[in-house]
């Protein structure tokens, strides 16, 4: 049977919030055709969410009842998520900036690798992600926390807890401030402002929060993207003679012949796992060795802390306060640099069935031994760290499984750079024992503390850079090899820094987007 | 033909049938056999008092909604930094309903009468007895209740009433409030705001 061929002027792999970003750029500043192909099914729709939540709060169901292809289990892989909208559509929605040293850790402190572009260059990127996300935060110190405008929306407000929590920090000499989060504080974009039902992770019920199927559901009405689910892209082929990417060739799930979609420019925008796999797949793009490779994140220490503070867990839950007080290493001192956020919690608090002697608790005396053990409270502590990623903390091929379609699983594997990796247990000890010094200075206790097994927030496998011998793509997500190739967000980042990733990463798809534009 | 025994008509019969049908049903007759008056009674036994008896009664039916809604084999959110996938157990149903039975029986032995006409100090202490041996610490998940007692406990101090009932203020935990007045303490019990 003949493939069905469809054409575009630029064909996007991947509908999560980085081709989200660059559809609605494209499709406000030009007057490209644009095709978006997801191997996922379409996400639950706004109107079904609050009775799916309901599902979850009573019985922990999940609320995305498809987000994940059946036969697609993958060693390494931090989450299941593949739809309309990807990971996103369950994010908790916090956006913290990276810092300016995270873009320069080799000349600034002799560790892992600059980024091709500065804090600074990507300052307007990151504001346009902010008004497009719609970021409700609160300036921080200027010189902890630069940024050339004010965020588009008032910062959400911190809770009687958080305000209690707030005091107690600066006791400890650390200034802390609300996280900036993509949840609106205010009505904005025809979407409602949070309203604190406290599941922002895993779906808000009223919309407040920002995901992507806003922007495809807003792109599609005006018919200005065709948005293809349930297709799954098997392989980018090259044209016969050069170098330029002709086109991608897919499955559709439900049967039928083959695709095939033809474009001027290809987006790759498929995550940090697919990204990779996708041009491991095709052959592509790998001059350099590298595609796969420096698969990037941030590890956390987390801790509670028992505090004599009568709090009020359940106000906004979700909400913290960030401080970037820790992202700069003081002269002279080993490599550690780490943000810190805290939350109000109920942990060491919550209701128990016996008492310390083991009796068995019921009735009036259940609660009595509940109300008397909430008379202080918790709060819950951590601090993403920053961890070089090594050459070989990479994703590859899995010879020993496959698609349904027939095609090598990717495994992944996150290995810390060897100085790194020196530094772990030091650094954990560290951030442990300034839990203990937050402690102490609000008269409390440590409760406990941890430390992940996994790099959280993960990215990589991409990594941009100027020279193509050690990068994949240049700064704007353009394959060295193919000048009409583009990756985009999460893979084309060389560190994991020290916050989630995904305002960053909308910040690097929209510059992508502009460049992807400029070349149509 | 030879006539099959009933029991082994039955299993047969039943083995034509899809197992998620069979479970449904097995978890609706379960459902049903649950006494409604013992599980009140068993509500007054295990409940704060603080609750009075529209609390111990909206808690009771709600729990008995929650039980009529339970669905086996129901992909479960997804674990933070993990690709694997899990499924909620079996339905609790049938297991409760007998153990609710079986609270009955002890204090028809033990005090001559139905659970539902004793103290609640004898209700309690009947609980006590059936709980007798296990390990028990936190709240458990209330599908994974050992006990029917542990179950309904657990339903209800997993609520946001539980909790506006613990810290005695009107915090209305997973509940849509306005975000401003998130600022300032909750407002206690007594008062609306």
């Amino acid at each position: 049977m003949a493939p069905r061929v469809i054409e575009s002027d630029v064909c996007i792999i991947g509908s999560g919030i980085s081709a989200a970003m660059v559809a609605e750029k494209l499709a406000e500043e030009r007057t490209a055709t644009i095709v978006v192909v997801e191997a996922g099914d379409e996400s639950d729709r706004l109107n079904q969410r609050p009775a799916l939540r309901r599902r979850f709060l009573d019985y922990g169901e999940t609320p995305w009842r498809k987000d994940h292809l059946d036969g697609y289990e993958v060693a390494g892989i931090q989450s299941r998520s593949m739809q309309v909208g990807g990971l996103a559509m369950h994010w908790g929605g916090v956006t913290p900036r990276f810092s300016p040293e995270d873009f320069k850790v080799r000349s600034l402190y002799g560790v892992g690798n600059d980024w091709p572009l500065s804090y600074e260059e990507l300052d307007p990127w990151y504001q346009e992600a902010e008004v497009r996300l719609g970021v409700a935060g609160e300036q921080g110190p200027q010189e902890l926390d630069p940024r050339g405008r004010p965020f588009p929306l008032a910062p959400i407000p911190l809770s009687y807890n958080l305000l209690r929590l707030r005091e107690w920090t600066a006791q400890a000499g650390i200034s802390m401030w609300s996280q900036p989060s993509a949840k609106n504080s205010v009505p904005y974009r025809g979407r409602p402002a949070c309203c604190r039902n406290d599941t922002c992770t895993p779906v808000c019920p009223i919309g407040a929060k920002y995901s992507p199927d806003f922007t495809w559901e807003a792109l599609r009405k005006a018919g200005r993207v065709q948005l293809l689910p349930r297709t799954v892209v098997r392989r980018l082929v090259r044209e016969s003679s050069g170098e330029r990417v002709s086109r991608a060739v897919a499955v559709a799930r439900d049967g039928g012949a083959e695709l095939e979609f033809r474009a001027k420019t290809f987006v790759v925008a498929c995550g940090y796992a697919w990204s990779s796999h996708l041009l491991l797949l095709s052959g592509l793009a790998n001059r350099s060795g590298l595609v796969g490779k420096y698969l990037t994140g941030h590890r956390n220490v987390s801790g509670y802390v028992s505090l004599p503070l009568r709090l009020y867990p359940g106000m906004n839950g979700q909400h913290s306060l960030v401080s970037k007080q820790f992202m700069r290493v003081p002269r002279g001192e080993r490599y550690l640099r780490h943000d810190l956020r805290v939350w109000e919690s109920s942990v060491g608090k919550e209701p128990r069935l016996t008492d310390a002697q083991g009796k068995v608790l019921l009735g009036d005396e259940l609660l009595a031994d509940w109300r008397r053990r909430t008379a202080t409270g918790t709060a819950r502590v951590r601090a993403y760290y920053d961890v070089i990623p090594d050459r070989e903390s990479a994703l590859s091929l899995d010879g020993s499984k496959r698609t349904p379609w027939g095609d090598p699983l990717p495994q992944l594997a996150f290995r810390d750079a060897p100085e790194s990796a020196e530094l772990r247990a030091w650094s954990e000890e560290q951030i442990r024992a300034l839990f203990a010094r937050m402690a102490k200075a609000g008269g409390g206790e440590v409760i406990s503390a941890r430390s992940d097994s996994f790099q959280d927030h993960p990215a990589g496998g991409c990594r941009m850079g100027d020279d193509p011998a050690t990068s994949v793509t240049d700064s704007w997500g353009r394959s060295h090899d193919h000048e009409n190739l583009f990756v985009v967000g999460a893979p084309t980042c060389v560190s994991g820094g020290c916050a989630n990733g995904t305002l960053t990463f909308c910040a690097l798809s929209l510059r992508s987007a502009a460049e992807i534009g400029r070349s149509l | 033909m030879a006539f099959l025994p009933r029991r082994r008509f039955v299993l047969q019969l039943a083995g034509l049938l899809p197992l998620p049908f069979l479970a449904r049903r097995l978890h609706a007759s379960a459902v049903a056999d649950l006494d409604p008056r013992l599980l009140r009674a068993l509500a007054s036994a295990v409940l704060p008092g603080a609750l009075g008896a529209s609390g111990m009664e909206r808690t009771a039916a709600g729990f008995e909604r929650w039980l009529a809604g339970y669905r086996e084999g129901v992909e479960l959110v997804h674990g933070y930094g993990t690709g694997e996938l899990r499924r909620t157990g079996p339905s609790p149903a049938l297991r409760w309903a007998n153990q609710l039975r079986e609270l009955d029986a002890a204090a028809q032995r033990a005090h001559g009468a139905s659970f539902e006409r004793v103290t609640v100090a004898q209700r309690q202490g009947l609980v006590r007895s059936a709980l007798e041996g296990q390990r028990l610490a936190g709240m458990p998940a209330i599908d994974r209740a050992s006990h029917l007692s542990l179950g309904l406990l657990a339903f209800f101090y997993t609520s946001a009433e539980a909790t506006d009932l613990c810290y005695e203020a009107r915090i209305g935990d997973s509940t849509c409030r306005p975000l401003a007045q998130s600022e300032r303490r909750p407002l206690p019990l007594a008062e609306r705001s």
